[in-house]
């Protein structure tokens, strides 16, 4: 009798053998378990809000207040451009003005805009942007060191890990813009 | 009378032995019928068995019946339930087993048994966190699984199991926050599991990189977040508890690279944590150690 029992139980034991090698599997299945870095853009988010919060500061001249109200990204920079484009465009209106978002590598003088961002690689034509559009009503807006010397009414700076600007307001009222004195406050360094 | 009492004693043992045949026969009965697949009438037959003194206190009067009791419990589908009547009463049985001193044979097969169970139970508990995210239950689920395995094995080392159980409920619940970033709850859960791992071994790349990985994706949330009617005072906060958040994740993150190099985990967090931070010459240094590794970059994330 004992040895029938014995026969029956090496059966079993005989299926059960793999358990060890099952246990080690599943080891290696649950470890399998890593989470992926998001590759949202957050310094474009910021840069964009930060664009959007510009238009509440400043007043353009009438003839800049018909068609769109123009954002032109100049340089290159595609998360920023796919930011605008996603929550402003047809979303936000500065005014009555629907926003546009418009985009080239280099600045282009024919595209008549509101606001005008250059990207770091896109500095040398500040300097050019700013003299053709005196008086035009335009935001030059720039993120490269002393662009605001440059013509620039603002410019993007980082400080402590954190976006902020420098302002000029001279450069602004040279561009045609009637400026609101508490933008000064907002700004971290005011260069005149 | 004496005459009488003389048979009596004379029959005694007779009818001991035969009652000791009847209960043997039935264990070999409850065998049989277990091959045949009989299995509820197998049951009967060895629950008479392990309650008769002349069998309860045979070792494999109880291997048998878990034996008997697990090939129901196969087909019953209580495998899936974590608290199943069928369950207890094998291991109750090998336990009784194991403590009547089986051969070295018996000893085999219910250690064979246990183990069984004992993966049944892990496997529970994975399925516990990754179907339901049932993290209390899954808990009791692995803890009965080391239970198990402590009596097949008293001296045996589980702690690579307790990592790996950590890092997979760390990065479940880290997951789930990250996806809801109101479920403190489950954030609470995932560093508690993640810091358990770092407990045991601090340098652990897995948990390192769930760790960042967790902050450093909060850190991104709460910038996607903000509103673009925000006012700059607001800007401001959600930048400064995006610098702290990134900062925290960097520390995990480098421990992992420091220690290897050529981690394209950590190699592709570093780049997107530094360039969160602005920290422009980093970023491009580990972008361009990702790419000789293969890794690709992207910013597509701002166009859905």
């Amino acid at each position: 009798m004992a040895f029938q029992i014995k026969y029956y139980l090496c059966k079993i034991h005989f299926k059960l053998h793999k358990v060890y090698k099952y246990l080690t599997i599943l080891l290696v299945l649950i470890s399998f378990g890593f989470q992926q870095p998001n590759s949202y853009d957050v310094n474009s988010k910021f840069k964009a809000v930060f664009l959007y919060s510009f238009t509440r500061y400043f007043d353009w001249p009438d003839e800049k207040k018909t068609d769109a109200f123009v954002i032109y990204v100049v340089g290159k920079n595609d998360a920023l451009v796919a930011e605008l484009k996603k929550n402003l465009s047809g979303k936000k209106k500065v005014g009555n003005q629907e926003i546009e978002i418009k985009n080239s590598p280099a600045f282009d003088p024919s595209i008549t805009s509101n606001i005008i961002y250059f990207a770091p690689d896109a500095l040398k034509p500040v300097t050019d942007a700013a003299s053709k559009n005196k008086k035009k009503g335009v935001l030059i807006v720039a993120e490269a060191p002393g662009a605001c010397k440059s013509g620039a009414s603002i410019n993007f700076i980082f400080l402590e890990n954190k976006l902020k600007f420098e302002y000029s307001k001279n450069a602004a009222v040279k561009a045609g813009l009637k400026t609101n004195e508490d933008f000064k406050a907002l700004a971290e360094i005011n260069i005149d | 009378m004496r005459q009488h009492i003389k048979y009596l004693l004379l029959s005694l043992p007779m009818l001991i032995s035969v009652s000791v045949l009847a209960q043997e026969d039935k264990l070999v009965r409850a065998q049989q019928l277990l091959r045949n697949k009989e299995t509820e009438a197998a049951i009967k037959a060895i629950d008479s068995v392990i309650v008769h003194p002349q069998t309860r206190l045979d070792f494999i009067s109880w291997t048998t019946r878990a034996y008997i009791y697990f090939d129901f419990y196969k087909r019953s589908g209580e495998k899936a339930l974590l608290n199943s009547r069928l369950r207890d009463t094998i291991v109750s049985s090998l336990l009784a087993s194991n403590k009547l001193k089986p051969d070295s044979h018996y000893l085999v097969q219910n250690k064979n048994l246990l183990s069984n169970l004992s993966v049944n139970y892990f496997n529970l508990s994975k399925k516990l966190l990754e179907d339901s995210v049932n993290e209390q239950r899954s808990l009791i689920a692995y803890n009965r699984f080391k239970e198990l395995n402590r009596v097949v094995n008293p001296n045996v080392d589980l702690s690579s199991y307790d990592i790996a159980y950590n890092v997979a409920l760390g990065s479940i619940f880290s997951d789930r926050f990250i996806k809801d970033n109101s479920d403190i709850k489950s954030q609470e859960i995932a560093k508690v599991a993640l810091l358990k791992v770092l407990e045991v071994q601090p340098e652990n790349p897995t948990a390192n990189i769930n760790m960042g990985l967790m902050f450093y994706n909060h850190a991104v949330f709460l910038s996607k977040s903000l509103d673009y009617g925000a006012d700059f005072s607001q800007i401001d906060i959600v930048q400064e508890n995006m610098v702290k958040l990134a900062k925290q994740s960097e520390q995990f993150i480098l421990k992992v690279y420091s220690n290897d190099n050529k981690n394209t985990k950590a190699i592709q967090a570093l780049f997107y944590i530094y360039r969160m931070l602005n920290e422009i010459p980093k970023s491009d240094d580990f972008k361009k150690k990702g790419e000789l590794l293969g890794l690709k970059f992207s910013d597509q994330e701002n166009e859905k």
